[in-house]
């Protein structure tokens, strides 16, 4: 039973369909369900995380974002609270709380409940 | 042939642990900076500007959602009270103990008439462009970087480029306030001339800035040019070019005898959009040659020539808000001072010839640009037509030598700050530099008594 559990992972990922990568136009249309988060998200993240030129993971495109996934949300929530690379610290939004800040992670990473 | 044998080995070893402690140094100084604590021991979360060098635990953050809840929160909000517009600027004008004050929901355009718009004062500059265009309008000059808020633009005397092109403040027309005690009120040259001619340019230190009435064009196309030139060629031509083209600046690459000329002009020639940018590639290559070459400055001239030659003109089309301003994604510190025009270039070859001389491990462009003359009162282009140089460093790298070898250079030629840049001034210094400081304080003092808005380094600049 276990061993059928364990070809089952696999098995399952392998239907999921393969990630594409997005467009900067197409990463701009994406938007948090949720109203507040939306607006955050707006007056922050959107500036750098839809603009091909700024280096930052596009929203929404899980080619870039699954590898930093990888590494765990406690790591991404860090590094989101204290800057990193060409991000500054809190990702440039001022009223962000921790929470808002793992919830528009999970958005842009593609993992939005 | 042992001892032969031992010596190649040990002529080996030395190169190997030579190339390694290279290498070893470089991974050194591009570690990432040591960031603060998340949170302070109150379990205050950590706010710091954009290039990382100023940080602070503000006890409150407040976002508030009209210009009426800012004016009901701002009399008992927790001092001291700074607006943080999009933390771009790299001196401490925002660190706060008390409230860090977020205009990010008052944004947008809320009027426009012939060729003036009013906006709210926390609109983006990336969002401000297109919404002007979706009016017909543009502002004719724009600075390098799009984040900025209008607010916090204006607050710090930022500014664009070009002859007879004024700073963004010089293009305003009347403004609203909410002051510390929560009352509002608007003012322009008619109306309380006295805190028009003070706010316009106010260090976020005159109220918060809630709308903003600009002045602008009607909205135009530009061909934008990027080309590589001789850096003393430009040197010589630069009054010629500067009144040659609508927006023209350029940037010594130092240590490589070039420079990027950029000139915008108004066209009817069909759209070609800007490409990708390549700027950051290109300044990672400049970094890449200093670590190779830092110490071998000869080569590392011949090599930048070599990897530069023949170049082609980089060329885009399109309206002036889309190419003006641009994203740089690459962090980093920043000097910059207005100096009389005429003193522009000849400070410039100084600052060349110093940082090639003693700071050998600058790679950032230095860039020239000139500026119109306006009369707000803490303008730096206050009735004065300016030449600005900026210096910068890589926010992971060192930048005391901008204080130690090119400041004194600034000041001996009467130079004034960027308020939102690195300087060393106080008010001692800044009274002598500002004709009306005096008359600014008064204002200051008469709608502020408590100093409520004045953080410490506010009162190293007001005194």
């Amino acid at each position: 039973m276990r061993a059928l559990a364990l070809i089952a992972i696999p098995l399952l990922a392998a239907c999921q369909p393969a990630a594409q990568p997005l467009t900067p136009e197409q990463s701009a249309k994406l938007t948090p369900k949720d109203p507040r988060l939306a607006q955050l998200y707006a007056g922050s993240c959107k500036a750098c995380h839809t603009v091909g030129d700024s280096k930052a993971p596009l929203t929404g495109d899980r080619t870039q974002w699954d590898p930093r996934w990888a590494r765990g949300e406690d790591a991404l929530l860090t590094n989101s609270q204290v800057g990193f690379g060409g991000m500054p610290a809190g990702g440039q939004c001022f009223e962000c709380s921790a929470e808002d800040l793992k919830a528009l992670i999970r958005f842009m990473a593609g993992r939005e409940p | 042939m042992t001892t032969r044998r031992k010596a190649l080995l040990g002529g080996a070893g030395v190169l190997a642990l030579g190339v390694g402690s290279c290498a070893g140094r470089r991974w050194w100084l591009d570690r990432e900076p040591v960031a603060p604590p998340a949170t302070d021991a109150k379990g205050h979360a950590l706010w710091s500007n954009w290039s990382g060098l100023e940080h602070a635990w503000p006890a409150k953050r407040a976002a508030p959602a009209d210009e009426a809840e800012l004016a009901t929160l701002l009399p008992s909000a927790a001092t001291p009270i700074r607006p943080v517009g999009a933390g771009h600027s790299f001196t401490a004008l925002v660190p706060t103990e008390g409230t860090l004050l977020s205009l990010d929901k008052l944004s947008g355009l809320v009027s426009h008439q012939g060729q003036t718009a009013t906006v709210r004062a926390g609109t983006r500059l990336s969002a401000l462009g297109p919404a002007l265009a979706g009016i017909g309008q543009e502002m004719l000059g724009l600075p390098d970087i799009n984040k900025q808020t209008l607010a916090g633009a204006l607050a710090t005397g930022t500014h664009g480029t070009g002859k007879g092109v004024t700073a963004i403040h010089g293009q305003v027309t009347a403004m609203r306030l909410v002051l510390a005690d929560g009352t509002i009120t608007e003012c322009s040259r008619e109306q309380r001339p006295e805190l028009f001619h003070a706010a316009r340019v106010g260090l976020g230190a005159f109220g918060v800035l809630s709308q903003v009435t600009l002045q602008n064009q009607p909205l135009t196309r530009v061909r934008k040019v990027v080309k590589l030139v001789d850096t003393d060629w430009v040197l010589g031509e630069w009054p010629a070019l500067a009144a040659r083209h609508r927006n023209a600046e350029f940037l010594v690459l130092p240590f490589t005898g070039k420079s990027a000329l950029i000139t915008h002009d108004t066209t009817d020639e069909p759209v070609r959009p800007r490409g990708p940018d390549n700027d950051s590639q290109t300044l990672m290559d400049l970094k890449r040659l200093r670590d190779l070459f830092e110490f071998t400055p000869d080569l590392r001239r011949r090599a930048a020539q070599m990897a530069m030659k023949d170049l082609p003109e980089d060329v885009a089309v399109d309206e002036g808000w889309k190419l003006l301003s641009n994203e740089r994604p690459d962090r980093f510190k920043e000097m910059e001072y207005h100096l009389p025009v005429e003193r522009q270039v000849e400070v410039l070859r100084e600052v060349i010839r110093r940082i090639e001389s003693q700071a050998k491990d600058v790679f950032f462009p230095i860039e020239a640009r000139i500026i119109a003359a306006d009369d707000a009162w803490l303008s730096p282009f206050y009735q004065r037509e300016s030449g600005s140089i900026a210096i910068h460093a890589w926010y992971k790298e060192r930048h005391d030598w901008m204080f130690e070898l090119i400041e004194p250079l600034f000041r001996e030629a009467g130079g004034r700050p960027h308020w939102g840049k690195l300087h060393s001034l106080g008010a001692a210094e800044l009274g002598a530099l500002y004709p009306m400081f005096g008359e600014v304080q008064a204002v200051r003092k008469s709608i502020d008594p408590a100093g409520r808005m004045v953080n410490p380094f506010l009162k190293k600049i007001f005194g």
